[in-house]
């Protein structure tokens, strides 16, 4: 950003560029913690043009997420602009407290969300066994659709019986 | 061919008021008159949404070939005085005749500045951005509604007003023509008043060609329903993933109390927040009105 007020399309779009090359020239970085720290301002459609557009660009594949948002006017502007492009953002403040902007997880995922949120990674089965009478197949539906609409990260891994297994992670 | 006669009231006129003229009126832009003549009397006074609505008016005018003749009974001790004091003539296209005469200095390039109740007209270059006229117009604004309870966030929220209504200037603006931005404080009406012009296409006119492939449901809608629908969800040329700007600025200006004010080239709408739960908050809206180009915008907020 060439000042600490972000505002426009035009100029959000051109912080995005930025953002983007940021982002292309560190493939191995999962999640992305993105500091507010010298922006005094953003309005809704500069919100709108840049993180949010990245966060939906690499949904399910990398995550973004906020470190010290806590401007209330600047919450509320992109959490604005999260809503209407559909694309949750994390926002995590100094004690590790989360908070979501944009749309929440739908009622039958929350419970999953929140388990999630609690631990670096999970597995469906886990999920599965704190739960009563929860299926694996359940467990394991509720967090593909969680990391589908962009609420966490998933990679494979080996599963003990041979086969291919996820694990799901907060975007922290 | 007989010129067309836009014949202003002799008291006080804001936008409403200048449009309830215009509409009697035989439209200026449609009338097919080449010559275009607006009789300000004595007792008249242009509010700032008014004076700025006019002035885009006027320019277009004069764009379109016509001679626009604008004539003032009252010298500089009335009305004539105060489009001289907020830059009104420096951004009149030469051609537009003033009657009895353009003041022979302007008022607003000796005070600029000076007096914290007023933003001057400013031109908004497309070419070039000024983040200094948004910061401005936001001092002016927390200047004047200083004794609001909620003025550290009214700050914020008008900030974010300002700035998607100045960048719609730049996003749907295709247009030789200046758009224009002022504040005026109105003490005794305790309100301040912050009005954004532009002569370009109009928010539905780059909204309309995107409708059918973007979001074909609303492609049926009148132009006034697609505004209202605008307010409600936000719409955007960009896909449904963008548009929240003029949602943003509607639910910030309801949730602030204040009116917004938006006009396109034949179609209004007036949100007017409701009073503390007695009220709905409630869209007035307006087709087929007079032709003015592009969008333009006032918001309204309360002093205190």
């Amino acid at each position: 950003m060439a000042e600490d007020d972000g505002w426009g399309r035009n100029a959000g779009r051109e912080t995005y560029r930025k953002l983007m090359d940021f982002v292309e020239v560190h493939p191995g970085v999962l999640v992305f913690r993105v500091s507010l720290s010298g922006v005094r301002r953003i309005d809704i459609s500069f919100a709108s043009e840049t993180l949010v557009e990245l966060a939906r660009r690499y949904r399910g594949r990398k995550g973004f997420c906020f470190v010290d948002l806590t401007d209330g006017d600047q919450i509320e502007n992109w959490a604005a602009a999260a809503q209407r492009a559909g694309q949750p953002i994390m926002s995590w403040d100094a004690s590790g407290k989360p908070g979501m902007l944009g749309p929440e997880p739908s009622q039958g995922n929350a419970d999953a969300f929140r388990f999630a949120l609690d631990r670096p990674e999970v597995r469906a089965a886990e999920y599965g066994a704190a739960r009563t009478a929860m299926s694996i197949t359940n467990a394991s539906s509720k967090f593909k659709q969680l990391w589908e609409q962009g609420f966490l990260l998933r990679r494979e891994v080996v599963a003990d019986s041979g086969g291919v297994e996820y694990l799901y992670a907060r975007i922290r | 061919m007989q010129e067309t006669l836009i014949e202003l009231p002799p008291h006080w006129t804001n936008a409403s008021g200048l449009e309830d003229v215009l509409r009697a009126a035989p439209s200026a832009h449609q009338s097919g008159s080449p010559d275009v003549r607006f009789r300000i009397p004595k007792g008249c006074q242009l509010m700032t949404d008014a004076a700025v609505r006019l002035l885009s008016l006027f320019n277009q005018l004069d764009c379109s070939t016509r001679r626009v003749l604008v004539e003032f009974e009252e010298g500089e001790d009335g009305v004539l005085g105060y489009l001289g004091r907020i830059g009104f003539f420096e951004s009149l296209l030469p051609n537009v005749v003033v009657l009895p005469g353009r003041p022979m200095s302007s008022a607003a390039a000796r005070y600029r500045g000076r007096n914290p109740s007023l933003v001057e007209i400013e031109r908004i270059d497309r070419k070039q951005r000024d983040s200094s006229l948004l910061n401005r117009l936001t001092m002016a604004i927390t200047r004047a509604c200083s004794q609001r309870s909620d003025i550290d966030e009214l700050q914020g929220a008008a900030w974010t007003i300002l700035a998607e209504l100045i960048d719609n200037v730049f996003s749907h603006s295709e247009t030789p023509l200046d758009g224009f931005a002022a504040l005026q404080v109105y003490r005794r009406g305790n309100c301040l008043k912050v009005a954004v012009s532009d002569s370009g296409l109009g928010m539905l006119g780059t909204l309309r060609p995107a409708l059918q492939s973007e979001v074909p449901r609303f492609a049926g809608l009148s132009d006034v329903d697609l505004l209202v629908e605008g307010f409600r969800r936000g719409l955007s040329r960009h896909g449904s993933s963008r548009g929240c700007g003029l949602k943003g600025c509607a639910d910030k200006a309801i949730k602030f109390r204040a009116e917004l004010d938006v006009r396109l080239p034949q179609e209004r709408v007036l949100l007017v927040p409701g009073t503390h739960g007695y009220k709905a908050n409630t869209a007035f809206c307006y087709s087929g009105l007079p032709l003015i180009w592009g969008t333009h915008i006032c918001f309204t907020l309360r002093l205190d």
